[in-house]
């Protein structure tokens, strides 16, 4: 019984090993801004059409249930608002991030994995290179950078989705939608919004290049790795999530006295 | 390589006549015998109880996200927080339970899925089961499609049970909530009608992952690459399609309220 549970603080330890090593390699020899910038363009292209369809649908799903729920208030103005803002602060960065995690982090480990069991990883490390700093590196920053890019994107569809559905499902004229939307959408709730961000990115990355370098086994072994890391970072997410959220209600509590 | 838009069109509209062909020989494969009782409890028990732990994990968490959030927009708003057990009851039973648990079977069973028959097709053991004359979709994907619509449709109701649970333990802790308040200001707002919407929509979100799945495994390209490749697709569509199926799902479900 004890040792699924050993296995899983093994594992996350791990994690936390990987992750104190890149930042020590940034520190004392950062790779080239070329790579990352390369990375950046590839991941932001193939992801923006997929995160721009579920940034679409997952806000016109907050305006759907939201105008059911206001609709009985009659506070149906409020619609813009508050469907707005909770998929801003909430539901859009946790729908968008599973999304990325589906495409850029399976992805990745996938590609680290194939480099790994084909033994390119022992390659770069014989020709004298470090393969944290050429492999690793660019690929973690570029999706860190992509994924704040790529959620923007998400969320802007996500408005433009809200603002339709509210047409047409809830006859909202989009005028008073969007007039709504600054009444409730404060600077701190953008903030936060983009803070989770950060945070999921960090966990995405993290998570994805780790279980793709430690990848073994052969073609198996990087099936096996992808799928760990699928479901590694859907529940690394959920967690950060809350973690997030517990953090900015304190901070709230702390520092503006709500 | 660039296509033109003719090309590109004629592309999807063939993925999209083989899914439709799988999708419909799989449905038909569901009523023909022979039943592999022991293989679909093997399915199952792989998708639904082996899920369970992470599903009940991720979920407990998200509760207590919801829980925090509709406090602060109920605080927004109406400047009191009498109305959050409704609102997050509300939420998780119309949205969160279904959707969480889908895009985590997803994760989990879809892409090991994919990964599977991807695997078996490059190594030509697909074909081996055609010239044994066993239909691979009725061997391979019949199972495994109706294991998920039943793991779909049981995990959703632990997940919204183990979530509303989790709301009630937060609420009382956070905000203040005994128990019996928290239930009572639920009934308001949600009925059992609500559970029963849920449990439908894993049903069907349970339905797409195998489908989809299987579809990309079996187009798997050879090589360890187009493994990952497939498994990538596959994992990306399978979540496009759940938050788009929500969608229509709630769009109609709305209607019955």
């Amino acid at each position: 019984m004890s040792k699924p549970i050993l296995n899983i603080v093994d594992e996350i330890g791990r994690a936390l090993l990987f992750f104190k090593q890149i930042i020590k390699t940034t520190v004392k020899t950062p790779c080239s801004w070329k790579s990352v910038c390369e990375q950046v363009v590839k991941i932001t292209y193939q992801s923006l059409p997929t995160t721009a369809l579920a940034g679409f649908f997952v806000g016109a799903i907050m305006t759907v249930q939201f105008s059911m729920q206001v609709k009985e208030f009659g506070a149906l103005g409020f619609l813009g608002g508050l469907a707005t803002s909770g998929t801003i602060r909430e539901v859009g960065p946790l729908l968008i991030a599973f999304m990325l995690s589906g495409k850029v982090g399976a992805y990745t480990s996938a590609e680290l994995g194939t480099m790994r069991v084909t033994e390119q990883i022992d390659a770069i490390r014989c020709l004298g290179a470090n393969p944290l700093q050429e492999i690793i590196l660019p690929r973690f920053f570029g999706i860190i950078i992509s994924s704040f890019l790529l959620l923007s994107a998400g969320l802007l569809t996500s408005i433009s989705g809200g603002v339709t559905l509210g047409f047409y499902f809830a006859d909202i004229h989009p005028q008073e939608y969007i007039r709504h939307i600054p009444t409730i959408v404060t600077a701190y709730s953008v903030g936060s919004g983009l803070f989770k961000c950060l945070v999921f990115s960090i966990v995405l990355a993290l998570i994805c290049t780790y279980k793709g370098f430690h990848a073994s086994g052969g073609s198996k072994g990087v099936g096996q790795a992808v799928v760990a890391t699928a479901v590694a970072t859907m529940v690394g997410i959920v967690v950060a999530d809350w973690f997030t959220s517990l953090l900015s209600d304190v901070a709230l509590t702390i520092w503006l006295g709500v | 390589m660039v296509y033109t838009v003719g090309q590109v069109l004629l592309l999807r509209g063939q993925m999209l006549s083989g899914f439709l062909n799988l999708a419909t020989s799989t449905l038909v494969g569901v009523f023909m015998p022979p039943f592999r009782w022991k293989e679909i409890l093997k399915q199952l028990h792989f998708v639904a109880w082996q899920s369970a732990p992470v599903v009940v994990f991720s979920v407990s968490f998200a509760a207590a996200v919801t829980i925090m959030e509709s406090s602060y927009h109920m605080r927004l708003v109406i400047q009191n927080d009498a109305l959050v057990p409704g609102f997050a009851a509300l939420l998780i039973l119309r949205e969160l339970g279904a959707v969480v648990t889908a895009l985590l079977i997803t994760s989990r069973v879809g892409a090991g899925l994919t990964a599977e028959i991807g695997s078996m097709q490059i190594t030509e053991q697909v074909d081996a089961l055609k010239m044994l004359s066993i239909d691979p979709i009725h061997y391979l994907v019949v199972p495994r499609f109706i294991a998920c619509v039943v793991g779909g449709f049981l995990l959703t109701i632990i997940a919204n049970i183990v979530c509303l649970y989790c709301a009630m333990l937060v609420s009382q802790w956070s905000l203040g909530y005994s128990q019996g308040s928290f239930l009572v200001a639920m009934r308001s707002f949600v009925s059992m009608q609500d559970l029963y919407f849920a449990s439908m929509k894993g049903a069907c979100f349970g339905a797409a992952v195998p489908l989809i799945g299987s579809f990309y495994g079996f187009r798997c390209q050879a090589g360890a690459e187009g493994v990952g490749q497939a498994t990538t697709n596959s994992v990306v569509t399978t979540s496009v399609t759940i938050i788009v199926l929500d969608f229509l799902l709630g769009y109609l479900f709305s209607y019955f309220y």
